[in-house]
């Protein structure tokens, strides 16, 4: 679905990496891997269009992903390194929110049981601001199951989490693959998933 | 006309033209305060404050000139990539923001035995005092950013967006009635002044304009070599 | 259909922000009066002066305190990375600088908009004049939400001179104040002036989608 052409990118003249090459079709899991600062979130984020590629190209279903982008974000999921929850707000207003505005057709006992599995729903009335930032983190995770869609963009998923949460993580990439989901995530860790395709930074 | 788009062709163009254009604009500076002191007539009305003109007018001129060049400069950066654009006006911001305070403070000493005061609140001066602070936003928006790449194109959309105040700053005077007099030269109609003042008038405004050439030209060399120091 | 169900969700979320934020909203009200009271007591209580010079000080004491919640514009859905999932959910920056800016009007002008009668009362405004009033300060104040969006934009990687937005507001929203005034004080003029009131914020509403966009997609680049 997704294929990168000798893909470099430069910032203040400086390079931040050169002629990447990756192709991701459904069913496909992609690690990049490299130490920090090596240019990981500047690719996904060169991928879903915020930067701008010095050389290369970027195709989507066959088209250059600039003539067709908002079919290319209607169809995916991107968690950045940073949390997107509103800390202002309760863990079930997040929910809400999130749920309204991605339009998703996931009803509320999935949504429990995602809760319950991630072990959250004791704090469904707190404000985000007093949870842990592991928990954060998780409630992060949420997203993946409320938007649905094809293609997650992952930032440093595994970081700052427990054995019992990368152990769910791994579980629901599976999940994810078996139903022709793809994934591309960054990781300066060895994750022990199994991937299809490694590129190292 | 490549080198005004093109960091290193400048810099060979402006090595060949620098030293012309320095002593062009002392020889026209000296005669043209030369003609501005002694060689023009008292005014009938005015009398000798009249000579503050010599100063106010280029100066006026060339501050709104100066803000045309930017605005051009910011459109051709922004559309066409031409990183020559942000360097330019970097480097001409404060060169601009000279002329405008030189025009406020020689129009304020002008003002003050022709009108009685050193400030009216009347459209030509207050629309200027909004160009100088225009000026000065640029500048100091070039000192608050920590990136280059981000600096450079937000301050090209302000001035942009600042540059409907170049109209107003040109037209307040005949869209308004105020105390301010309307421009006595035009392009369109015969100009109003007698040829013993426009005289050193035009000179003034030669040498104003070589000098700024010859200040712009070393700010841009300065702007040239320290971004190249940066990238490496 | 999907679009809109889209926007109006968004409003939903921008509802929600703001009602956990309700009391910075009121503060800034509070701020509005608090300024009224000082103004008064420092130039003292005389009707005939407050009522002449009073339509200045209120458009005066709109813009600062309407700067004063200039930084939570764009700067928090910036920070915390919402303004990517926003934009990643299928709004181009443009877009998104007009729902922003319609937001801000909704749910920070608005409240001041509702609180000017009181403030009318205070400072000794005839009833009559309230429609003029409140004419040039909805409009005002569109005009003030679109240059806001325009200056915070501008200044989401400016991490050293934060005063510099309100700066950039105060000086564009200067031939605002020219018309919003004279459109109060000069009665027979109110539809000439009303025209050109309308013209200006045409012009901004115009300009904003493409300064902010562009101001939002660079910082977002460059972050």
């Amino acid at each position: 679905m997704i294929i990168v052409k000798d893909l470099s990118v430069e910032r203040l003249n400086k390079k931040i990496f050169e002629n990447i090459n990756l192709s991701l079709t459904s069913g496909n899991i992609t690690i990049l891997k490299g130490k920090n600062g090596s240019g990981k979130t500047t690719l996904l984020k060169t991928i879903l269009n915020i930067i701008e590629p010095s050389v290369g190209s970027i195709y989507w279903k066959g088209k250059l992903l600039k003539k067709n982008l908002y079919d290319f974000y209607s169809h995916i999921t991107y968690i950045a390194d940073k949390t997107s929850s509103l800390t202002k707000l309760t863990v079930k207003d997040n929910i809400s929110i999130w749920s309204k505005i991605f339009l998703s057709n996931i009803n509320n006992s999935q949504i429990e049981t995602a809760l319950k599995t991630l072990k959250l729903e004791d704090h469904l009335n707190q404000k985000v601001g007093t949870l842990s930032f592991g928990e954060i983190k998780k409630l992060e995770f949420l997203r993946l199951i409320i938007e649905n869609k094809k293609v997650w963009f992952l930032d440093e998923p595994l970081s700052n989490l427990d054995e019992y949460s990368i152990e769910l993580i791994k579980q629901t990439f599976e999940d994810h693959v078996a139903k022709e989901g793809s994934i591309i995530f960054s990781s300066h860790q060895n994750p022990g998933i199994y991937v299809t395709e490694e590129i190292n930074l | 006309m490549n080198f005004l788009v093109n960091p290193s062709k400048f810099n060979e163009i402006a090595d060949y033209i620098f030293k012309p254009i320095l002593i062009l604009s002392i020889v026209l500076f000296a005669l043209g305060l030369l003609f501005a002191l002694y060689l023009s007539p008292d005014d009938y009305q005015q009398g000798s404050t009249v000579r503050i003109m010599y100063v106010h007018v280029p100066s006026a001129w060339l501050s709104l000139l100066t803000y045309g060049i930017m605005t051009l400069y910011s459109i051709v950066a922004l559309a066409f990539r031409i990183p020559f654009g942000f360097i330019f006006n970097t480097a001409v911001a404060p060169i601009g923001a000279v002329f405008t305070l030189i025009c406020i403070v020689s129009g304020s000493l002008w003002g003050k035995p022709m009108w009685g005061t050193w400030w009216v609140w009347d459209a030509r001066l207050t629309s200027v005092a909004i160009l100088f602070i225009i000026y000065l936003i640029i500048i100091f928006m070039n000192f608050s950013f920590e990136n280059r790449v981000v600096r450079e194109k937000v301050v090209a959309i302000f001035i942009l967006v600042g540059s409907v105040n170049l109209p107003i700053v040109k037209f307040s005077v005949d869209w308004w009635n105020t105390l301010h007099q309307p421009a006595t030269i035009s392009k369109l109609s015969k100009p109003s002044i007698d040829p013993s003042m426009m005289t050193p008038l035009i000179i003034m405004t030669f040498a104003f304009m070589m000098i700024g050439i010859a200040i712009a030209i070393l700010r841009i060399k300065t702007e040239i070599i320290s971004r190249k120091s940066y990238l490496s | 259909m999907k679009f809109l169900t889209k926007i109006t969700f968004f409003f939903y979320r921008e509802y929600k922000l703001n009602l956990s934020g309700v009391q910075d909203i009121l503060t800034n009200i509070i701020f509005f009066f608090v300024s009224i009271f000082i103004f008064i007591f420092s130039i003292g209580p005389d009707k005939e002066t407050i009522s002449l010079i009073g339509i200045g000080i209120l458009w005066t004491l709109l813009l600062l305190s309407s700067t004063l919640s200039l930084r939570k514009f764009y700067q928090d859905d910036f920070e915390n990375g919402n303004l990517l999932i926003i934009h990643l959910n299928g709004f181009s920056y443009g877009f998104i600088a007009i729902l922003k800016t319609l937001s801000h009007f909704i749910f920070v002008q608005i409240p001041f908009l509702l609180s000017i009668p009181i403030a009318c009362i205070l400072l000794n405004i005839s009833n009559e004049k309230l429609i003029y009033v409140f004419t040039s300060f909805t409009i005002g104040s569109l005009i003030l939400s679109c240059l806001g969006s325009i200056s915070s934009s501008m200044n989401l990687m400016n991490q050293r001179n934060y005063l510099l937005g309100s700066v950039i507001v105060m000086i564009f929203s200067v031939p605002i104040i020219i018309f919003s005034v004279g459109i109060i004080n000069l009665e027979e003029n109110f539809y000439s002036l009303t025209n050109i009131l309308f013209g200006i914020l045409l012009i901004v509403f115009a300009i904003n989608p493409w300064a902010s966009g562009l101001c939002l997609k660079l910082s977002l680049e460059n972050n």
